[in-house]
């Protein structure tokens, strides 16, 4: 018997569940829960169908969670440490600039391919960088993650503005490179798509790599990780690293979406993007959670805002209702464990 | 094991089942009778917050009241592209059959507005215009006419407090890159290029809310030793200026001038009336004529409008304060 | 002679497996009565029904006669029973007299905090038990030895006829435990009865009247110390006889593997020692005499400030843990909770975590191989778990310390430094490791055991040296050495005050 089949089955012999097992079931339930009642309150079409399951509306929403999702992506690993950043949405105002800038002022005579590769090759260098400086201060320097990393937002958010001047930089609709990245990069198939990629090989990292155990074990007890020997300086620079980097595609991402770089864009994406991850089960103490979790936790708080939308509740009312579902998620999650 | 999971079962069901019942009475669209209106007018609106949107919310819903198969509803931005985009995608999925949009921002919507294009949807842009002609037709007033209104009207007012048109000027600026703040700089600029003893010392930026405003001419104050008149691109930057004044004692030396003139004890007209400005330029909010071509729109199905229609401003000056009030002051729009 | 105390036909389970099924406990006036089983038998069970903290499922209990129900601490504080937890459950941040008189139901509460008032209250009761410190210094800051002093003290001063204490010397050395046993006489003398939860079958005889073996969450008998024998007791707690002593073998292998010398830190003071391939070095020493400093020093974890360390002849400098396993010498630690195990992860990943790297295929984790290097070495241990996908947290101290164990199995350091491996473990456990530590010596590793029980150094141990406030007094074969050798180098030339 191999060994999954042998744990199931002294798992239903026993008849004590594992909590693993219940947490990823319940997890799955909420969401199904959740998508069953969008689709009970979804207002009808002229046809009768519902609008909520037209096919352009679910992937409106996919779309429409991709950016915060993908970001949730990397602060998953983050969080797994027991750490945070709070520089996303800032890393993400950089990029954007950055990248809006370079189609329109930078290397005026290169191709097409040539201007969008190095454009893109800027953004990442430099979200990169921005995530190396938190984890060069987080991990060498010692600084708590949270402060670090709030540092780092306010720093960089001025970093953004400074070079734009504060003024937003648009893309125009003309047929200049610029155009040709936006037409590119708008595309909701390419922007679910690269949000689903990126979500499997993150599963993937976390679950099947030497890499992903660290992320868990130092989260989990760096002291105990330390003494096994484990690489923590490395880790905790890469897990910001990752995060800088995602955060700055989704700045790209962003650019195309909005036909314009603004640094004052992202104002708020950390706390979407901590909401998803702890929604999904992970927790912000370390040691414990999962990706699936945290797509889970995406797409709970995406058909909620589209659920409430469809139903032209006031935004306002939105926001409080979000905040209360937070609160349930991780209270319903808690009382599960105390068993 | 099994006895425990019961319960917690029946609290997970709990939560949306109570989502269920709040949104059922919550919901400012509820009962059959609404639902079977006949036309569904979808607003996006960018920003709630700011009075002159707030204003022509009010209005709008005042307009729309008169007909009794239109389902108008508005929804807010709050001032995020993002926001707005998904918000009138959400709208596109409910086929609405007109969709009025204040846009954000001119690059960010214009994709989305044709988006509803594509989806036949008559579009109409109301007064902040995008890059590319994504709609059906576009209301707009004239801000570079109002910016030379004003150019004029400090030529006039300089003249008249020295002899000569020669001054010292403040300029107190909206959100860089939104044509408005753009035009009615421009238009100013125009008229006072010509004037080359009238120099403009300072141009804050205080992206349309008082309160910067307030911050930004507190500091201009304690660089510029004389000022003459400040300019504030709405209202509220004209008030905000005028507040910082107050404060260290310089709201006589100077005049102040502002744009909207919006009516409601909040407004620019209620502010020239009590000699806080001493003249404002009334900003059209454009819902009178989006409401009467959208409801041809509504009941005329051959029915074309312009591509675009341009709405003109009018000079409020403590002259005919009061009977602009009257004839703007709208109930519900303070 | 009326029970003071009695438990009758008590059970609780959890999620339908019993800790308890049906137990019998009395306990006398006056009398120090032993409470003995191996981990998992339901003894910390029992203790947490009594002390209120858990419901029982079914059963009740009598205290003077009369059916009582426990449902809160504060309950059995007014029934007169008093608690000291094994894992000491105090406020670090609290004063000594704020963790004495808080929730105490003998000092009168106030909104305000007196601490001349708490210092009048609590003085008597910590003088009782021979704590010298102050009642106003911080609890966190305390050695162990002194925290037992304090709960002691808590419990007297709740005036408690009964005292339920839980392997109350776990974390004491040969002295603390001299000390903590006469004051325990010295309390049944005046009429308080104790509980006495222990493994320990030297301090059962020492100072036990009766004791009752617990097995699988049933009682399995009483009997009156001074009439029974180790070798009776161990039968009733295990089932069936188990070896006692572990021989080993009085040869040993040659070649010096770690040479240690002049080594100097923050604690340790000019220490040197040969280790040779195949032998178990023991050390020996008080509580802070600088046995887990040594550790700390070959470990990285301490900064070398004198002195080197040669493996195999090569001046080797550890900076950091994971510098000493590359240079291959391994540390498991004292404390396998906050030091060791990864609590939230399973007991396989927690095996494997050190060496995952080997277990990869085209550069991801391969299960099967994972289980192929793991599976053999539980066996080896006789680790038992549900399956190797629990979580460790659910695992009995045991078996946590196996599989940190196989942990250090599968990194293969070649001198392993082993911190009190068996604390608070029960006795098969205990053999199953002294084992495994036998056979990494035969292997022809070498191996450094520190313990504060000195038969068991004595049985394990090929050598011995003995640590006394930094330095090394006493280095001897253990076929030479004695318990009173080994306990006068530890202790001797003190100035003033032992060390706790």
């Amino acid at each position: 018997m191999t060994l999954h089949a042998r744990e199931l089955a002294v798992r239903a012999s026993s008849g004590v569940s594992s909590a693993f097992a219940v947490d990823g079931v319940k997890r799955m339930a909420a969401l199904a829960g959740v998508i069953l009642l969008a689709i009970l309150i979804s207002p009808a079409a002229s046809d009768g169908s519902r609008i909520f399951l037209d096919p352009g509306n679910l992937t409106d929403i996919l779309r429409q969670v991709s950016l915060i999702g993908i970001i949730s992506l990397a602060m998953t690993f983050v969080i797994l440490t027991g750490g945070i950043d709070l520089s996303v949405g800032s890393i993400l105002a950089l990029s954007t600039s950055l990248s809006a800038m370079a189609l329109t002022r930078f290397w005026p005579s290169s191709s097409y391919l040539a201007h969008i590769c190095l454009t893109l090759l800027l953004a990442t260098l430099a979200s990169a960088l921005a995530g190396t400086l938190n984890g060069a201060v987080i991990a060498l320097f010692d600084i708590q993650p949270f402060i670090a990393t709030l540092a780092s937002m306010i720093g960089l958010r001025g970093l953004a503005k400074w070079i734009t001047q504060n003024a937003n930089i648009d893309i125009g609709f003309g047929q200049d490179v610029a155009a040709a990245f936006a037409s590119i990069f708008r595309q909701k198939s390419l922007v679910i798509g690269s949000y689903a990629l990126l979500a499997f090989v993150f599963w993937i990292l976390l679950g099947r790599t030497v890499f992903g155990r660290h992320v868990r074990a130092i989260g989990d007890n760096e002291t105990a990780a330390r003494y096994a020997g484990l690489p923590i300086r490395r880790v905790k620079s890469i897990v910001y690293i990752l995060s800088g980097l995602l955060a700055g595609y989704a700045g790209i991402l962003y650019t195309a979406e909005n036909s314009q770089g603004n640094p004052n864009a992202g104002v708020g994406y950390e706390l979407d993007a901590i909401a998803a991850v702890v929604i999904g089960g992970t927790r912000l103490s370390g040691g414990k959670g999962s990706i699936a979790g945290t797509i889970v936790g995406t797409l709970i708080m995406g058909i909620l805002t589209n659920m409430l939308r469809l139903k032209n509740v006031d935004s306002n009312v939105e926001m409080m209702i979000k905040a209360i579902i937070i609160v349930l998620a991780v209270a319903i999650q808690k009382q599960r464990r105390a068993a | 094991m099994h006895q425990s999971v019961l319960p917690r079962l029946v609290r997970v069901c709990c939560v949306p089942l109570l989502l269920f019942a709040a949104l059922s009475c919550h919901s400012p669209n509820n009962g059959s009778a609404e639902l079977r209106k006949q036309f569904f007018v979808a607003f996006s609106q960018c920003n709630n917050a700011e009075p002159y949107r707030a204003a022509q919310n009010a209005l709008m819903t005042k307009l729309f009241s008169a007909y009794p198969d239109v389902r108008l509803v508005i929804s807010d931005a709050q001032q995020d592209n993002s926001k707005q985009i998904a918000q009138i995608e959400t709208f596109i999925r409910q086929k609405p059959q007109l969709l009025i949009v204040a846009p954000n921002e001119r690059a960010a919507l214009t994709a989305v507005m044709g988006q509803a294009m594509e989806a036949h949807i008559p579009t109409i842009c109301l007064e902040r215009d995008i890059l590319q002609p994504n709609y059906t037709s576009y209301i707009r007033s004239d801000n570079f006419a109002i910016g030379r209104m004003v150019g004029t009207f400090i030529v006039d007012y300089l003249k008249k407090k020295y002899g000569a048109p020669k001054g010292i000027v403040v300029q107190m600026r909206g959100l860089l890159g939104v044509e408005a703040e753009m035009n009615r700089d421009g238009g100013a600029k125009s008229v006072l290029a010509a004037y080359p003893d009238i120099r403009i010392v300072a141009e804050p930026v205080a992206d349309w809310i008082q309160a910067k405003a307030k911050d930004r001419m507190t500091e201009v104050l304690r660089v510029q030793p004389k000022i003459d008149l400040v300019y504030g691109h709405n209202d509220p930057m004209a008030i905000g200026a005028y507040l910082a004044a107050k404060e260290l004692g310089r709201d006589k030396e100077m005049a102040f001038v502002g744009v909207d003139g919006l009516g409601g004890p909040a407004g620019g007209v209620r502010k020239v009336m009590d000699g806080v400005l001493a003249a404002t330029f009334v900003y059209p909010l454009c819902v009178d004529k989006a409401a009467q071509i959208g409801i041809r729109i509504l009941r005329e199905p051959g029915f074309r409008p312009d591509k675009q229609y341009q709405i003109d401003s009018e000079m409020v000056t403590p002259a005919n304060a009061a009977e602009v009030y009257k004839r703007l002051t709208v109930p519900g729009a303070e | 002679m009326a029970d003071l105390l009695r438990a009758e036909k008590v059970a609780r389970s959890y999620g339908g497996v019993y800790a308890l099924k049906g137990v019998n406990f009395a306990l006398r006036a006056g009398e120090v009565h032993a409470l003995m089983g191996e981990n998992g038998a339901g003894k910390s069970t029992l203790i947490k029904i009594l002390a209120g903290s858990v419901k029982p499922d079914r059963g009740s209990i009598l205290v003077d006669e009369k059916p009582v129900s426990i449902n809160t601490p504060l309950d059995s504080q007014r029934f007169g029973l008093g608690i000291i937890y094994q894992e000491l459950d105090f406020f670090p941040n609290l004063t000594v007299g704020e963790n004495i008189v808080i929730r105490n139901l003998h000092f009168p509460q106030s909104s305000f905090v007196n601490y001349r008032r708490i210092d009048s209250f609590c003085r008597p009761f910590l003088d009782q038990v021979g704590f010298n410190g102050d009642s106003r210094g911080l609890v966190g800051a305390l050695p162990i030895g002194q925290l037992q002093l304090v709960a002691l003290a808590r419990a007297l001063s709740m005036n408690a006829r009964m005292i339920l204490m839980d392997e109350p010397t776990s974390a004491l050395a040969a002295d603390g435990v001299r000390r903590l046993l006469s004051l325990i006489c010295a309390l049944r003398d005046r009429g308080i009865s104790i509980v006495y939860v222990s493994h320990k079958m030297e301090e059962v005889f020492a100072v036990c009247d009766r004791a009752t073996v617990l097995r699988d969450g049933e009682t399995i008998g009483t009997r009156q110390v001074q009439n029974t024998t180790t070798a009776e007791l161990i039968r009733m707690m295990v089932g069936r006889d188990v070896e006692n002593r572990q021989q080993t073998e009085s040869s040993r292998a040659g070649d010096v593997l770690l040479s240690v010398n002049a080594l100097t830190t923050g604690k340790l003071k000019n220490v040197s020692f040969d280790l040779h391939q195949g032998e178990v070095l023991g050390v020996a020493g008080l509580v802070g005499s600088g046995r887990s400093a040594l550790g700390a020093a070959l470990f990285g974890l301490d900064p070398v400030k004198s002195g080197d360390i040669r493996l195999r002849g090569n001046s080797i400098k550890p900076r950091s843990p994971a510098s000493a396993i590359a240079q291959g010498i391994g540390l498991v630690p004292e404390d396998r909770k906050l030091q060791g195990l990864m609590m939230q992860m399973s007991v396989l990943e927690n095996s494997t975590i050190s060496t995952i790297g080997r277990m990869c295929r085209f550069g991801f984790i391969s299960r099967n191989h994972e289980n192929e290097m793991a599976e053999p070495l539980f066996r080896q241990l006789k680790l038992k778990s549900a399956s190797p996908l629990s979580q460790v947290s659910t695992l009995s101290g045991g078996n946590q310390q196996k599989a940190l164990l196989a942990r250090w199995l599968l990194i293969d350091p070649d001198v392993l430094f082993l911190d009190d491996p068996a604390r608070g473990i029960d006795i098969v456990a205990k053999q199953d490791i002294y084992r495994i530590i036998a056979r990494l010596a035969e292997a022809g590793k070498g191996l450094i055991l520190v313990s504060s029980e000195l038969p068991e150094l004595l049985n394990c141990c090929h050598r011995i040296i003995v640590l006394n406030q930094g330095r090394v007094s006493l280095t001897v074969d253990s076929s030479e050495a004695s318990q009173e050798l080994i306990m006068a180098a530890a202790i001797s030339a003190q100035a003033g005050g032992e060390q706790q």
